[in-house]
């Protein structure tokens, strides 16, 4: 027993001093390695914040052919910020990016739970109809949102199918617009959830489902005791990532919609992008975009540092 | 536990009804890519399959007119599919070069412990919301509207996926194999190159596919950064009505099958890692 550990010991020393005799050659292999990513993480995160920082405090746009280098000639204090803080068409649509939220995300995880339980066990067609239920997320968004732009329109086969008349518009009609956004961003990243969640559901032990299941728990009893305390973090995963993937919601909308009738279906990304390229007022854009940038980076850090609390 | 006929029922009705909710809005396009002009809408009629299948709208995409259509296209699917062809597969290659890289050091020489949270932090924000000096730099450099300006972008974006997904699977490796093959004489450079790749090659195609997946399925990039030379298919899809008046149910039908089928293909094929990389490696399947 002590020889054992002995040269157990004395191995691992041998082990360390023969890593620290070499180890300046791989920090050295890990510096050339780690170089590319560093600067590409420098090339588009450190400039390109100063930059936006820069024209965020100017009037610069595009348009009036001054290099953007020299943006400071029309050097204007806070004026955009103090505009986006009373603009109500930005307002509006950070409401209703937040209303997308709101609705879709529960919808994709209440329906991805039920599906996630649903293939807990082995039967039958299980292996096909797990992969057709996951078709939808691998589609490209802006294919999505060309098929619910077919499905939708006035003679599309929804209203076909519903008995509607073909003047009974989706898309175009001021409540229905955003009903059917939210309708295809469900569509799409239910499956994600569903994905998530039924790994997390695997991830289970088994062996203490069976007991509960021996012991005769009802369905509902094992899920709500069992299944959900356990699945905790997946389920903290699953949320953040659709939330953060709502939050940028673009290709869809610009495809089904264009952010119309009016603005209706106008979310934050539609907005910054219809600011960008029609009114090209590209330093009020900048100014917005790093507000929501350290916004988010707040709200991130608050975060990690929470989760970092409970667990610790 | 066996369940009771009626609920392994209710289990099978509820499971095809949501199959059925997936099938309804693909059946209809990949159908619609199939049919001709009358049968684009429902004003003569519901009909799923096509009546009168044909090629013609796939056949008006490639070649810019099809027999029995007066309208014809200055711009064919050629150019667009090339270009997203060849900056996906760019800036697929950037990401997963640069992230296994990085995440190897990372995870065997335990340096830059900071860099696995700043790369997912590029992840966080809308793209829209840093786009105006990206796209000052890009014009700038000269990259707009080239094919190497696209796939750097990709390459950046989809870098927090790769460097993460390869990540996890660098910490799978045994350290003690690498141990013994550098006690053995082997450099570093051999060690990675001839011990660890080979170990991660399936994880190493997982992450190339995955990352692909990802570009291909860009349309705000392309979107912003592209114009006429490299644009790509999501977004040429999406022109195509505006730039024909009229709408071209079928040929946009067509090539959103088109674009749609190289990700479906792939994502079934990685299947078993989707969880993984999805959720940059916190779970495994």
């Amino acid at each position: 027993m002590t020889d054992q550990a002995h040269t157990g010991e004395t191995g691992t020393n041998k082990r360390q001093s023969y890593w620290e005799g070499v180890a300046r050659d791989g920090q050295k292999m890990g510096f050339w390695f780690i170089l590319p990513t560093f600067l590409l993480l420098l090339f588009i995160v450190i400039f390109p914040f100063f930059m936006q920082l820069y024209l965020s405090v100017t009037w610069w746009t595009p348009l009036e052919g001054i290099p953007w280098y020299s943006a400071w000639e029309v050097f204007s204090w806070f004026d955009n910020y103090l505009t986006l803080a009373t603009d109500p068409r930005l307002w509006g649509a950070l409401w209703r990016t937040a209303l997308i939220m709101i609705v879709a995300v529960p919808a994709q995880f209440f329906l991805g739970m039920a599906l996630a339980y649903l293939f807990i066990d082995q039967f039958p067609g299980r292996k096909l109809f797990y992969s057709i239920l996951l078709t939808p997320m691998m589609i490209v968004p802006a294919v999505v949102g060309l098929m619910f732009f077919l499905l939708f329109q006035g003679t599309g086969p929804v209203n076909a199918h519903l008995g509607l008349p073909a003047d009974f518009s989706w898309l175009t009609d001021v409540n229905r617009a955003m009903i059917s956004v939210i309708i295809a961003d469900i569509w799409q990243w239910t499956p994600l959830m569903f994905l998530i969640l039924l790994a997390g559901m695997l991830g289970v032990p088994s062996d203490q489902l069976l007991a509960a299941r021996l012991l005769g728990g009802s369905n509902w009893q094992n899920f709500v005791k069992i299944i959900l305390p356990r699945m905790k973090t997946v389920i903290i995963i699953a949320l953040v990532l659709r939330a953060v993937e709502c939050f940028k919601i673009f290709d869809l909308i610009y495809i089904m919609t264009k952010g119309g009738p009016g603005v209706q279906t106008e979310t934050i990304s539609v907005f910054l992008y219809k600011q960008t390229f029609g009114d090209l007022e590209w330093s009020y854009v900048a100014a917005i975009g790093l507000t929501i940038l350290i916004v988010l980076s707040v709200i991130a850090a608050k975060g990690l540092a929470y989760m970092a609390r409970k667990q610790g | 536990m066996k369940p009771s006929p009626g609920a392994l029922a209710l289990k099978y009705l509820f499971i095809l009804l949501a199959c059925a909710v997936v099938l309804y809005p693909l059946l209809w396009m990949v159908t619609m890519a199939f049919k001709p002009y009358p049968e684009w809408t429902t004003v003569a009629g519901l009909t799923w399959l096509p009546q009168a299948p044909t090629w013609q709208n796939f056949e008006f995409v490639f070649y810019g007119h099809a027999e029995g259509l007066v309208v014809s296209l200055d711009r064919t699917i050629t150019g667009p599919l090339i270009a997203s062809l060849v900056t996906s597969i760019c800036g697929t290659a950037l990401a997963v070069v640069s992230g296994t890289l990085a995440s190897y050091a990372v995870v065997r020489f335990g340096l830059a412990q900071s860099l696995p949270l700043s790369v997912l932090q590029l992840r966080l924000f809308p793209p829209l919301a840093v786009m105006i000096p990206v796209m000052v730099m890009w014009a700038f450099i000269g990259a707009v509207d080239t094919w190497w300006g696209l796939s750097l972008i990709y390459g950046i974006v989809t870098l927090p996926f790769a460097f993460w997904l390869m990540k996890t699977f660098f910490e799978e490796v045994p350290v003690e194999i690498e141990d013994a093959a550098r006690v053995s004489g082997c450099s570093y450079w051999r060690v990675f190159y001839r011990i660890t790749l080979p170990i991660v090659k399936p994880g190493l195609a997982t992450c190339a596919l995955f990352v692909f997946i990802l570009n291909w399925s860009d349309y705000l990039l392309a979107l912003m950064l592209t114009q006429k030379e490299w644009v790509t298919l999501p977004v040429y899809m999406a022109t195509l009505t505006s730039a024909m008046g009229g709408q071209m149910y079928g040929m946009k039908a067509a090539l959103g099958v088109i674009a749609a089928i190289p990700p479906v293909v792939f994502g079934l094929m990685i299947q078993k890692h989707l969880v993984r990389g999805l959720t940059f490696g916190a779970l495994k399947q």
